[in-house]
């Protein structure tokens, strides 16, 4: 049996009616204080601020389709007071490493940076919106907006027909829209903020006006000489990304049919990505028909190159100056 | 043009240091009447430093600390090459919001130093884009100053 009086009564009507509640063999807990997020269960109520949200499931990890586990401190609920759907973070704090090459970077979830990037960003169309609030124990937790829309890899993929059909009819627009995306970021920098994960599937691409927004900006690291280098090395991967629709290791070139061993035999070690070597930047000799401006772009990301990005300011001018004349 | 006699030398623990340490002594002694300046900069703390419990307090006393070793170890240097030690200052600075390089660079335009001298490490490309390289970034930016980067 149920004691509905644990929660306040403005919401009962709407918890009470739920599904997730409904169909529940036990009784909903409430919670005030998220620190042991792996003790909240589906059909519990966080109580974080002002606001009651009934959990309702849980995000997945989506890199890329390898790991669908999960995520127990990001569950999704629903707010019951305004009747919308939200994505609760909540507060996960972890130090690891990650190896990019062979090169190792100190990384960490910040809740406290992703709060003040939500702070910064709010109502930039060109961000995942939100807000950030504090329960009982004073863990920061961050209650996000579902963006109606897909991973801007899947949006590629999904746009159909050959490459060329996609370069001639489709890339210019993406290229334009990514600019935006690329301006978000240079405005994290201006003040001082990180991304922290820039890849193609953390951006996404809203159904109702195609805009790109940026999401999940949790990640932080630690490069004090070069703070915003693994941001630029992101935003480097998801042009290659825009234009070639995939990313070509060598051994992909080798393998295709249409490509083979007389692709594969125009690669040299330059061509290849300068921090980790796996993917070919030289898109070129891939696609020829790239213009030579746009290549030139991902080439300053290459091994070959002789010349890197300071910063993202650098990479965006390069990139408006191409467009235009695409 | 900035006073060429004022010399920088940026310096932390590693051995690039101590080679530029070496060569900056013997062309200063070669020069005669210069000053010189050493210089330590520190980072930031790791983004998880606060919520770990530390205090910035905490964090500058240690790393004030290891400064005083490095002078002390580059003073000997400069002295044992007949510099004298009214000759030679300290100034130890934490990177708060600037990147170590940038920091440097703007203790040479304050201080109006001619010469900067820094220990190259010798980085990789991929390094060099991730990490960052001081030397190369102030060979880079050298303007109306003179920087002596050596390896």
């Amino acid at each position: 049996m149920t004691d509905w009086s644990l929660f306040p009564p403005h919401i009962l009507p709407k918890l009470r009616d739920h599904y997730a509640v409904k169909s529940m063999r036990r009784a909903p807990k409430l919670f005030g204080d998220t620190s042991n997020f792996t003790s909240i269960d589906y059909g519990d109520v966080l109580h974080v601020g002002d606001r009651y949200l009934l959990v309702v499931g849980y995000t997945k990890e989506g890199r890329f389709g390898i790991d669908e586990q999960p995520k127990q401190w990001v569950p999704k609920v629903y707010d019951l007071e305004s009747g919308e759907r939200k994505i609760a973070k909540l507060t996960f704090h972890e130090t690891y490493t990650v190896t990019i090459g062979h090169l190792e970077v100190t990384c960490y979830r910040s809740p406290e940076k992703e709060a003040r990037v939500i702070e910064l960003v709010k109502g930039n169309p060109y961000f995942m919106q939100g807000y950030s609030s504090q329960d009982q124990a004073g863990n920061l937790v961050r209650v996000l907006d579902v963006i109606q829309g897909q991973r801007l890899d899947k949006h590629l993929e999904n746009l159909g027909g050959t490459h060329r059909e996609y370069f001639d009819s489709h890339c210019k627009k993406i290229l334009s829209n990514f600019l935006e995306s690329v301006r978000g970021i240079s405005l994290l920098h201006a003040h001082g903020l990180k991304h922290g994960d820039i890849r193609r599937d953390h951006i996404f691409v809203d159904h109702a006006d195609g805009r790109f927004r940026w999401i999940d900006f949790d990640y932080d690291f630690y490069l004090p000489e070069r703070p915003f280098a693994l941001d630029l090395f992101g935003l480097g991967n998801v042009l290659l990304f825009i234009l070639g629709r995939k990313n070509f290791r060598p051994a992909d070139i080798l393998n295709d049919p249409d490509m083979g061993p007389e692709v594969f035999a125009g690669l040299d070690t330059g061509d290849l990505s300068l921090v980790a070597a796996d993917r070919v930047f030289n898109i070129r000799k891939i696609y020829p028909y790239i213009p030579k401006c746009l290549n030139d772009i991902l080439m300053h990301f290459s091994a070959g190159t002789q010349v890197m990005y300071d910063s993202v300011d650098e990479f965006h001018d390069d990139l408006v100056a191409c467009i235009d004349r695409i | 043009m900035a006073q060429w006699e004022k010399i920088l030398v940026a310096v932390d623990e590693g051995e690039t240091t101590l080679r530029a340490l070496r060569y900056t002594a013997r062309m200063a002694a070669a020069m005669g009447d210069v000053s010189i300046c050493l210089l330590h900069v520190y980072p930031e703390p790791p983004p998880d430093f606060y919520v770990n419990g530390g205090q910035l307090a905490d964090y500058q006393a240690a790393k004030e600390k290891r400064a005083e070793m490095i002078f002390a170890q580059g003073e000997r240097i400069l002295f044992e090459a007949g510099i004298r030690p009214a000759r030679v200052q300290r100034l130890v600075h934490l990177a708060a919001g600037r990147s170590i390089s940038q920091v440097v660079l703007d203790v040479q335009k304050e201080g109006d130093f001619g010469t900067v001298a820094v220990g190259k490490r010798g980085v990789s490309k991929a390094e060099e884009f991730l990490f960052g390289s001081i030397s190369n970034a102030l060979a880079r930016h050298s303007n109306r100053f003179t920087t002596w980067v050596v390896g």
